[in-house]
């Protein structure tokens, strides 16, 4: 399984390298969605240092949407998917290395989404590590609902506009948690403020990460 | 006590509607399918597959294909 | 073959009165007709359910005295509780477990998926009217239309994840596919639910010091005040179990005829080519080709 997963996360990642949506589209919707918000709050940087969190992750939100859309898209033409499973691949694998993939990407995005929000915000991270930790375990939370979601609605003409309105509600926890360690660690709080927060993504992420492995395979077939 | 008359008759206002929706699209499709299988709806079973008890068990709820 | 004729009314319009599928050559499967005692089954709920409701009203609105601390508000705890039950936890919960039920293969049937999706359907109803109870309940409680406590979001995130069920389903696919599609995502909804009450509970707890905004009744409810209450959640339920028949059996005569669509349009076709006033009497009219389906039990 692991080997699949590392097979088909570097398929995915070498597309992306080659064609570099990400990089040229998906990043710098994240910096208009950023200047958008920046335009909805208004010149007060109080208010636009406090909301940035929040809009941090609803940035990487749209991101994410944008990601897996990517993700899913790559597979469509030409009859790849089709390819993918008759060539054996362990479905499960096939899963790991979809949501690695859409994984990375999203972590890069990430980093520049966040070095966009302390320049362009004004916001002050007094507990760095906090921010990392839990941008890595949002991160793994999305990119695993976001594969699960994305598969489901494979090959359906209408996945642009039903795969938000799946998958939204489904991530909200990231973002209530991703908000919440962010502004403890801007106000440098007491740890543990934050780390109950980490502890629901842990579980959040194992919960789906297991969903996913057990049941890409299956979901598959719905394609 | 106007909020509790909003409330109610919203609430039971709204289950009111749809029921009658749910009732008339049911009368719209047993039409649509008794247009099809004839004025006789056992005519289409007689005709249709054969069951082991006779053709009117076929006819029962919920229709399971297994 | 047929093995009955069928006469065909000779009144100049082919089309008015298609061949029944009897005197065709086509073979589907006997559309979903409910037994006699199905049908009784429904109608006695149904009477039940408007009954109970009526019953509730009245109490509620007339024989039931205020409340000592909420004053008339109280009346909307007859109903709200009711149908927040049935929403959160009736409608849910079965669509839940009946989705479970269609994945799991030992129990695989099409029935599960279609009970699921009629108890979403009108668990959506039932959700909207949980909202809107709730809040205008609310607003002379608290003063506010809506607040952001975990039970009110968890419901509005469960609307919202009901809606996307229904849009799902929408999208034309093969039943067994379809069915697939939507059990994983109830499935995937159901596992979120309980993260996002939990989340959400969390997040004001801790940042907004517990605003306690106790979606809860008044603990002292006793008398005729309870028996009113009990009243209006053995309605609502009953009223949900109706709704949940009747959506089944919409469910059910709506996969027939789309099922069967090709072969019944063949049946039109039929009608309209074989033509009327040679004979009375039709014998098998000829099918429309050679791979026609004739063998074919059009099943899904």
């Amino acid at each position: 399984m692991w080997r699949d997963a590392a097979l088909v996360a570097g398929k995915d990642l070498r597309i992306e390298g080659r064609s570099r949506v990400a990089l040229s589209q998906v990043a710098p919707f994240g910096i208009v969605a950023l200047v958008l918000f920046a335009f909805a709050l208004g010149p007060d940087r109080q208010t636009m240092a406090k909301g940035a969190p929040g809009l941090f992750w609803v940035a990487v939100l749209f991101c994410t949407v944008l990601a897996i859309q990517r993700s899913v898209s790559v597979e469509s033409s030409d009859g790849a998917s089709d390819g993918l499973r008759l060539s054996g691949i362990d479905p499960a694998g096939l899963y790991l290395g979809k949501a690695v993939a859409v994984a990375a990407q999203l972590v890069v995005l990430e980093a520049l989404l966040g070095v966009g929000v302390v320049l362009l915000y004004g916001a002050h991270i007094e507990v760095p590590w906090m921010i990392v930790v839990s941008c890595v375990l949002g991160t793994i939370g999305l990119a695993a609902t976001g594969t699960l979601y994305g598969a489901l609605s494979s090959g359906l003409r209408v996945r642009e506009t039903l795969l938000p309105f799946l998958l939204l509600p489904i991530a909200a926890p990231v973002l209530l948690a991703g908000t919440r360690i962010w502004q403890a660690a801007m106000a440098g709080g007491t740890p543990s403020d934050g780390t109950q927060w980490l502890r629901l993504l842990v579980v959040f992420d194992a919960v789906y990460l297991a969903i996913g492995v057990v049941l890409f395979g299956p979901i598959q077939e719905t394609a | 006590m106007r909020y509790v008359i909003a409330g109610y008759v919203f609430v039971l206002g709204l289950l009111a509607l749809y029921a009658v929706a749910l009732v008339w699209r049911r009368i719209r499709l047993t039409r649509a399918v008794a247009r099809v299988t004839g004025p006789d709806v056992t005519a289409a079973s007689r005709s249709g597959v054969a069951t082991i008890d006779g053709p009117g068990a076929a006819v029962t709820a919920p229709a399971e294909h297994p | 073959m047929t093995d009955e004729l069928t006469t065909i009314p000779v009144d100049g319009s082919a089309t008015a009165h298609p061949l029944p599928l009897a005197a065709t050559n086509i073979r589907v499967s006997p559309p979903p007709t409910p037994s006699a005692t199905a049908r009784r089954t429904e109608r006695t709920i149904g009477l039940l359910a408007l009954v109970g409701t009526a019953a509730t009203v009245w109490l509620g609105l007339w024989v039931t005295p205020p409340d000592k601390v909420q004053g008339d508000l109280v009346r909307l705890v007859y109903i709200h509780p009711g149908v927040a039950w049935v929403a959160l936890y009736l409608a849910f919960g079965l669509a839940a477990v009946s989705s479970l039920l269609y994945l799991w293969p030992r129990t695989r049937a099409l029935f599960w998926d279609r009970l699921a999706a009629a108890a979403v359907e009108v668990g959506v109803v039932f959700n909207i009217c949980t909202l809107v109870s709730g809040s205008i309940w609310g607003k002379p409680t608290w003063g506010v239309w809506w607040a952001w406590d975990a039970r009110l979001t968890s419901t509005a995130v469960l609307l919202v994840l009901f809606l996307g069920y229904l849009a799902l389903r929408r999208v034309p696919a093969e039943p067994e596919v379809r069915a697939r599609r939507s059990a994983f995502v109830a499935l995937f909804a159901a596992v979120d639910i309980p993260i996002i009450h939990f989340s959400v509970d969390w997040w004001n707890t801790l940042h907004q010091g517990a605003t306690v905004l106790n979606a809860n009744l008044s603990p002292t409810i006793h008398g005729s005040m309870a028996w009113t209450l009990l009243l209006g959640f053995v309605a609502l339920t009953l009223v949900f179990v109706w709704m949940l028949l009747v959506r089944y059996r919409i469910g059910a005569l709506e996969d027939w005829l789309a099922a069967n669509e090709l072969d019944l349009a063949l049946v039109e076709r039929q009608a309209e080519g074989v033509g009327v006033g040679a004979s009375g009497v039709v014998a098998a009219p000829p099918g429309p080709s050679d791979d026609s389906p004739t063998d074919r039990v059009g099943v899904a």
